[in-house]
């Protein structure tokens, strides 16, 4: 009698799990697609251009270090409804286009080796412009974003870090809307 | 007397000629290509991993990135923009070495660090991809390899200018 009650019981639960789990995940899949839907309809798309050295002398493989950074972690915001590269023939057709502009302002050329040795000296730092135009030319948003590595990791760690805070500046910052396409402005 | 002097040149031609032959030979089965270079892909190669060791080669359309395991990547000469060179000085061996020389007491992680760091140059490669796209990638090479890879990169054969 009693093995049939636990018996009971065990079905009793599964059932009940299964149903709030059902349920959870129904809930959930609504509320990533429906908030999807809105966040997509007013997402723009970005170019990333060229990093401009501006007067510094900067190390080549910084600025590529830099440029390839800002396109990952970009991506990985997921702001922007494409991250285009420089030059890339499919932004062309994108009504909803802004470019990133980045400018270095400041560079200052660390030492792994003094960082080791030191711990208080040798730190790479890097102090960037970064614009987001229109291509008509129109600036969007201007920030002043700072990238350093003061203590562990290689200096082109500071490229990586500098990437971040401009991705995150970015992505903290309101965005006016994009102009509706010609064809969907007819519709 | 002049027999036994003739007898030891002999030898001695031989094996230069077989040299020469040698050499040609394998002039003549890789016209242009250079020999493999031992790097790291630091990040910027399209489909290929960030920090990848590999072999960089020179082939005769192309710049081509090796890992031990996994397909080759490869782009065109003709893409390729600007290639520029920079020197790195870094700390050897890794994340390991870092915490033994953090763990190390009376401050002898400081005396390691003084020593444990090596010159490396890196090789900055720009190129378009097939949709024009421009990539930076760039590469660590052992101190004064990453200018022969340059030099033979720049030449005007190497960025299709074969008038």
């Amino acid at each position: 009698m009693n093995k049939c009650r636990k018996t009971f019981t065990v079905a009793i639960l599964a059932v009940l799990s299964t149903v709030q789990s059902g349920l959870s995940a129904q809930s959930f899949d609504a509320k990533s697609s429906s908030s999807g839907d809105i966040w997509i309809a007013g997402r723009w798309s970005v170019e990333v251009d060229k990093v401009d050295p501006g007067t510094v002398s900067l190390d080549p493989a910084f600025a590529a270090a830099i440029y390839e950074n800002l396109l990952d972690e970009l991506a990985k915001t997921k702001r922007f409804k494409q991250v285009f590269r420089s030059g890339d023939r499919g932004a062309g057709g994108a009504h909803d286009l802004l470019i990133l502009k980045t400018t270095v302002q400041h560079y200052t050329p660390g030492s792994e080796t003094r960082r080791a040795v030191t711990t208080v000296s040798g730190a790479t730092k890097l102090n960037v412009r970064s614009e987001l135009c229109t291509p008509q030319g129109k600036v969007v948003l201007e920030r002043v974003v700072n990238g350093n590595v003061r203590f562990f990791g290689g200096n082109l760690r500071a490229t990586h870090n500098l990437a971040r805070n401009v991705a995150d500046a970015i992505q903290h910052s309101p965005l006016p809307q994009p102009e509706p396409a010609l064809s969907e402005s007819l519709h | 007397m002049q027999r036994s002097a003739r007898l030891l040149v002999r030898p001695g031609r031989i094996c230069m000629l077989s040299v020469v032959w040698y050499s040609a030979s394998m002039f003549a089965q890789s016209p242009g290509a250079t020999g493999p270079a031992h790097v790291t892909h630091i990040l910027g190669f399209e489909d290929i991993p960030n920090n990848a060791g590999g072999e960089l080669s020179i082939q005769e359309d192309g710049l081509e990135f090796r890992r031990s395991q996994g397909p080759a990547a490869r782009i065109s000469t003709r893409s390729i923009q600007n290639v520029s060179l920079g020197s790195l000085d870094k700390q050897v061996g890794g994340v390991p070495m870092a915490l033994g020389r953090a763990a190390t007491p009376f401050g002898g992680g400081r005396v390691i660090g003084l020593f444990s760091h090596k010159k490396y140059d890196t090789l900055t490669v720009e190129y378009a991809d097939t949709n024009g796209g421009l990539h930076g990638a760039v590469f660590q090479l052992d101190k004064g390899q990453a200018e022969l890879i340059r030099n033979k990169l720049t030449k005007p054969v190497a960025f299709g200018d074969q008038k």
